[in-house]
């Protein structure tokens, strides 16, 4: 890192001879204070100096600007600027030099003198040393590359790093804990750090120069974590999962937090921006070299500009307060194991103390962290302040000032009419007093009530200009009251004196503020239950939306509200409301991490019958798995997953919810339900998976108990639309056993029969024969599930010809139509399933269905290519001249697709006709 | 804290409640004239400082801490592994004494004498509006094991002699330490020193 080259100026031959050999001079310097310039090492060749060469780099400060110009004893001008001595000479371009360090020496006495580590001798005519680039410090794994690769003259150091980090990495499964982690890559980092300086050419330079080989050490250290990082880092995080989501929770429940609920400087607004886009890119470096300076160039990018276009200096308090704003809104979902892996995985640094910089920055994110984690931060104070206030510049003025006044107002007594505004009624519901939150809105109410009995058709007349100058703002109800002709008068006057009126001081239930909030809102952004009911028995709009389209709910799941999103759920509030983004509740308590609130929200629409719309999508696509994977909350995951999120599905990015994961724990969520992808798997009745089940019987048993039980109950149609997702899902599976068993058909009595299906005669009653006919199940096959599905639609879609006959035996109804208005002919025709197709068509499915698209089969099969089913269908003679909902026949949309052979069997037949 | 060319690195921690001008003794101190642009030294939280005091050479490395009482808490994540520590107060001002009484206690509990410890009263320029007496803050010093100071960072008094002792106390107290340890036993117990401190912070942190 800049800065870092260091040497032994005291073992420096120019420094140990000018002391040694020059003693007079060198107690002069001391005593006048005079600055001594020490060539690095390497830089002169010569190991002769005379006095003229020691007096060219002693420098004595001017008297007039003694920080910035200085003459050396050979009499020539110096001017040192930005970390660069110039020196003036007669001619050609003037000499520079850099000043590596200063080094400030104490004598025996105590007398301080300076000497200044420089890059280069200060003498034109010197001839300069080797060109080692000692003072290039290494920033990017690119630049570690280079030097392992330009110094060794060769790849083959790098080669063998490759090697043993493969070999490091087949030979063993990656330890189970952060400890062991460290300690075998720690071995594997001394193992490829002896490699590289087996080779000749690094040895020597190492050897020449301390510098080097600190290089060296970091640039091998690079490239093994650049390798390594793919492998290891899942694992880093799955340590770090049960931190990392916790802070997660923590940093979204704060996401909407300003600077200036942390107390940062005004001045320093204008340079969060930038740095916080610096410090997000944190995650796509793969080595800690470079996220440290990702972290380094993010906090110098904080900086403040004073009147004078020059940059001040930030001291720690201003700056962590930054720091702490610039993690929360990163939007990085693992800062603990970011943490730990910068922490844990330096080794190059070892033995150069405990406090350099690296250390320092990466102590500043764990402080940052330990702070977020402690909850000494809770959000801003008021969660929907920032509605009020778009201008950052007057927000901390305002706010501060409209707080005091309202804080004021509650001390007061609550008859005074002006403070009865709705601001003052937000502020009581804040405050959780709900009888007076009760107190004035019924009294408004009842007010309101009164006056339109009145006025009730004079209301509207809009108001004219002429009454602008009557100011009413101040006055009370009862003052306004007397002020009219009469009390229950009503002419154009005295109505708009009312109505103004009631506009601006009398909140009610339904009144909003300038940003559409309702008394119900701000009850519920802050939870107060009590209040909620109240108003809900006030009859106030359950699914009223602000400017953001949220609704009361909206803002109880995004607080982790479960009492107050109880209350909402109860009163009949829209469990699948969208908001602007196309948020609904669920996105947002689980973008918060709220799992009480997830499991109230999917507990209750299991309870009440309702959907959930378990995989909605947001603005951006993603459903609510994808952002409970990507903030690592397992619970809810597992939540999800369990009631049928789809970790499959692609987001906007197409990014699924398995891209999101960063752990191995969430991972293995996500991948417990796989085998249930039936949108995605394509299971053919050939390689049919069979479960296994034991204890059929009992099973039985209990299942017809239940339906039993649940025969009187009245969560029936629950009980029902469960049964049917079970059903559904052993169909995907291909399990026609199963599926019988869930539908109470007896499957086996099927399969015996299926030789000699025929009854010895219609009226024989031989066991053989009543076996056939008892088998009617006393489950209704015809049940869809919340898409429209029945059990013939999955059996049809899946080609099992088994089942469809067994289940049209059991009077399944052929001509069903799902949602999107297909029936199991559609499906077989869509999935190529010509046998299923056949079975249907024999037992009167309609050939010439038409679906919600207008599409009818032969369309369905056209448009995918299914040859098989298309030349089924066509032996069953359809109407091929129909047209489907964009005008097309079959035909034209086998055209369209350029299926030729499709095209060449529907004009075949058409010719036939 | 000894690397193989023999140069002490120490870090030192700055404490003391906001506003007693710790970063003003600390750009003092650094006073660094040659650098215009303080950019590339990652702001005035953090500045590193290179000595050779009698031969022996020292990298002080000095943390800047947030004075703000709500960062209180994070105290221990910057002051473990710290050799020295300066805390700060402001003569005009008795709460920021209060302050750093609460700091020592703290360094005690957790670092034992492990941490060499210097008190500085600064704003020594604003003498006459002193409110911490001059015998109770020396005597405190004393009774503490501390040295006290008085610095004023703008009148440039005090600052110098402040840093420079404390260097020379920590080589002293690294010194015996190493001499008393080598005869005890084995060095291996000098590299061990050190990760019953670390693990302990890290199962602290994984606690709250």
């Amino acid at each position: 890192m800049e800065g870092s080259y260091d040497e032994i100026v005291s073992e420096n031959p120019f420094f140990v001879e000018f002391k040694n050999e020059y003693t007079n001079l060198f107690q002069h310097c001391i005593a006048q204070s005079w600055i001594i310039c020490v060539p690095r090492i390497g830089s002169l060749t010569s190991r002769v100096f005379a006095i003229e060469d020691f007096c060219a780099h002693i420098l004595v400060p001017s008297d007039e600007l003694p920080e910035s110009h200085y003459s050396t004893l050979t009499e020539k001008q110096v001017t040192v600027a930005n970390k660069v001595i110039t020196l003036e000479v007669t001619k050609g371009l003037p000499l520079q030099s850099h000043i590596l360090f200063e080094e400030t020496f104490y004598t025996e006495d105590f007398i301080k003198y300076k000497v200044w580590c420089i890059e280069s001798p200060l003498e034109p005519t010197t001839k300069t040393g080797d060109n080692l680039t000692t003072k290039e410090y290494l920033a990017s794994i690119n630049d570690c590359i280079d030097l392992l690769w330009t110094q060794a003259a060769g790849r083959q150091v790098l080669d063998q790093i490759e090697q043993s980090v493969q070999l490091f990495l087949k030979k063993q499964p990656l330890p189970i804990a952060i400890g062991p982690l460290r300690d075998s890559i720690s071995e594997l980092y001394t193992q490829c750090l002896q490699y590289a300086l087996q080779n000749r050419r690094l040895r020597e330079k190492s050897k020449s120069c301390k510098m080097t080989l600190e290089n060296i050490k970091i640039a091998v250290e690079c490239y093994m974590q650049q390798l390594l990082f793919g492998s290891i880092f899942k694992h880093i995080c799955t340590f770090g999962a049960y931190e990392d989501s916790h802070l997660n929770k923590k940093i979204r429940n704060m996401n909407d937090i300003q600077l200036k609920d942390l107390d940062i400087k005004k001045e320093l607004f204008h340079s969060v921006p930038k740095a916080k886009q610096i410090l997000s890119k944190i995650d796509t470096f793969n080595t800690v070299l470079e996220k440290v300076l990702c972290l380094k160039q993010a906090l110098n990018a904080i900086n403040e500009i004073d009147s004078s276009n020059n940059i001040v200096l930030l001291t720690a308090d201003d700056l962590l307060p930054v720091f702490v704003f610039l993690v929360i809104k990163s939007g990085l979902p693992n800062w603990y194991s970011q943490l730990t892996y910068m922490k844990e995985f330096r080794f190059s640094g070892v033995g150069r103390g405990d406090g350099d910089e690296s250390t320092f920055l990466i102590t500043t994110l764990e402080a940052v962290i330990e702070h977020i984690q402690s909850g000494a931060l809770s959000g801003p104070p008021n969660p929907e302040s920032y509605y009020y206030e778009s201008n950052l510049a007057e927000e901390n003025v305002n706010g501060r000032q409209r707080k005091n006044s309202l804080t004021e107002s509650i001390s007061t007594s609550d008859t005074n009419p002006r403070d009865e505004t709705l601001e003052h009624v937000f502020e009581l519901i804040k405050a959780n007093h709900s009888e007076q939150v009760q107190a004035i809105l019924l009294r408004n109410k009842r007010n309101l009530e009164s006056i339109k009995e009145n006025v009730n058709d004079i209301l509207k007349v809009s108001l004219d200009k002429e009454f602008d100058d009557i100011d009413d703002d101040s006055e009370s109800e009862s003052e306004l009251y007397e002020k009219l002709c009469h009390p229950l008068c009503n002419c154009k006057r005295c109505c708009s004196k009312i109505s103004k009126n009631l506009l601006k001081t009398s909140p009610t239930v339904a009144s909003r503020d300038g940003h559409g909030l309702t008394p119900l809102h701000v009850a519920s952004i802050h939870g107060k239950a009590t209040i909620v009911e109240l108003l809900i028995e006030m009859d106030a709009e359950i699914d009223a939306t602000d400017l953001n389209e949220c609704t009361p709910l909206h803002y109880a799941a995004t607080r982790g509200h479960q009492n107050a999103l109880l209350l909402l759920l109860h009163s009949g509030a829209n469990i699948n409301q969208t908001n602007i983004d196309k948020n609904t509740p669920l996105h947002l308590c689980v973008n918060n991490g709220h799992l009480n609130c997830v499991k109230a929200l999917i507990y209750f629409a299991e309870h009440c019958r309702i959907k959930l719309m378990i995989n909605s999508t947001n603005e951006n696509g993603n459903t609510p798995l994808h952002l409970a994977s990507k903030w690592g909350y397992e619970g809810i995951a597992r939540l999800l997953i369990e009631n049928g999120a789809e970790p499959s599905l692609q987001n906007r990015h197409n990014k699924t919810s398995f891209d999101y994961a960063h752990n191995l724990k969430i991972l293995q969520v996500l991948k417990s339900v796989t085998p249930n992808l039936y949108e995605y798997i394509h299971i053919t009745s050939t390689d049919v998976k069979t479960l296994k089940f034991s204890d059929n019987s009992l099973n039985l048993k209990q299942l017809k108990s239940k339906f039993k039980i649940h025969e009187n109950n009245t969560s029936k149609t629950v009980e029902n639309l469960k049964t049917i997702e079970r059903i559904l899902k052993a169909i995907s599976f291909g399990d026609v056993k199963l599926a019988c068993f869930y539908m109470n058909i007896d499957y086996l009595s099927y399969k015996d029969n299926k030789s000699n299906k025929a009854l010895c005669h219609p009226l024989c009653e031989c066991q053989s024969c009543k076996k056939t006919k008892g088998t009617q199940t006393d489950y209704d096959v015809n049940y869809p599930d919340s898409n429209g599905l029945t059990a013939l639609h999955c059996a049809a879609r899946y080609g099992l010809d088994e089942l469809s006959n067994i289940l049209i035996l059991n009077n399944a109804n052929v001509n069903c139509q799902n949602k999107r208005g297909q029936t199991p002919l559609h499906l077989a025709a869509l999935n190529n399933k010509p046998v299923v197709i056949n079975l249907l068509l024999n037992n009167g499915a309609n050939i010439n269905a038409i679906d919600h698209s207008g599409n009818t089969p032969l369309h369905d099969a056209s448009e995918m290519g299914n040859i098989g089913a298309a030349k089924v269908l066509l032996n069953y003679n359809p109407d091929i001249t129909m047209f489907n909902g964009s005008e097309k026949t079959a035909l034209s949309v086998a055209k369209e697709k350029v299926h030729l052979t499709i095209i060449d069997l529907i004009e075949k037949h058409a010719s036939k006709l | 804290m000894t690397n193989t060319s023999g140069t002490y690195n120490f870090k030192v921690v700055l404490l003391g409640e906001g506003c007693v001008g710790k970063t003003s003794l600390l750009l003092r101190y650094i006073e660094d004239k040659f650098n215009d642009k303080h950019l590339t030294t990652l702001q005035a939280t953090f500045l590193n400082k290179k000595l050779n005091i009698n031969g022996k050479r020292i990298n002080l490395s000095i943390w800047d801490t947030a004075g703000q009482e709500k960062f209180h808490a994070l105290g221990p994540i910057y002051y473990r592994n710290s050799n020295g520590a300066i805390l700060v107060y402001d003569i005009t001002d008795e709460d920021s004494f209060g302050k750093v009484k609460n700091w020592v206690k703290e360094l005690k509990k957790m670092l034992g004498s492990e941490i060499v410890l210097v008190i500085a009263g600064n704003k020594i320029d604003l003498e006459h509006e002193r409110t911490v007496p001059l015998e109770e803050a020396e005597s405190y010093a004393k009774m503490v094991g501390a040295r006290h100071f008085y610095t004023s960072a703008k009148l440039n008094q005090g600052v110098e002699d402040l840093f420079l002792e404390l260097t020379r106390e920590m080589t002293e107290r690294l010194e015996q330490n190493t001499l008393s340890e080598v005869t005890r036993t084995s060095r291996v117990l000098v590299v061990d020193d050190e990760t019953p401190v670390q693990s302990s912070c890290c199962s602290g942190s994984k606690s709250n």
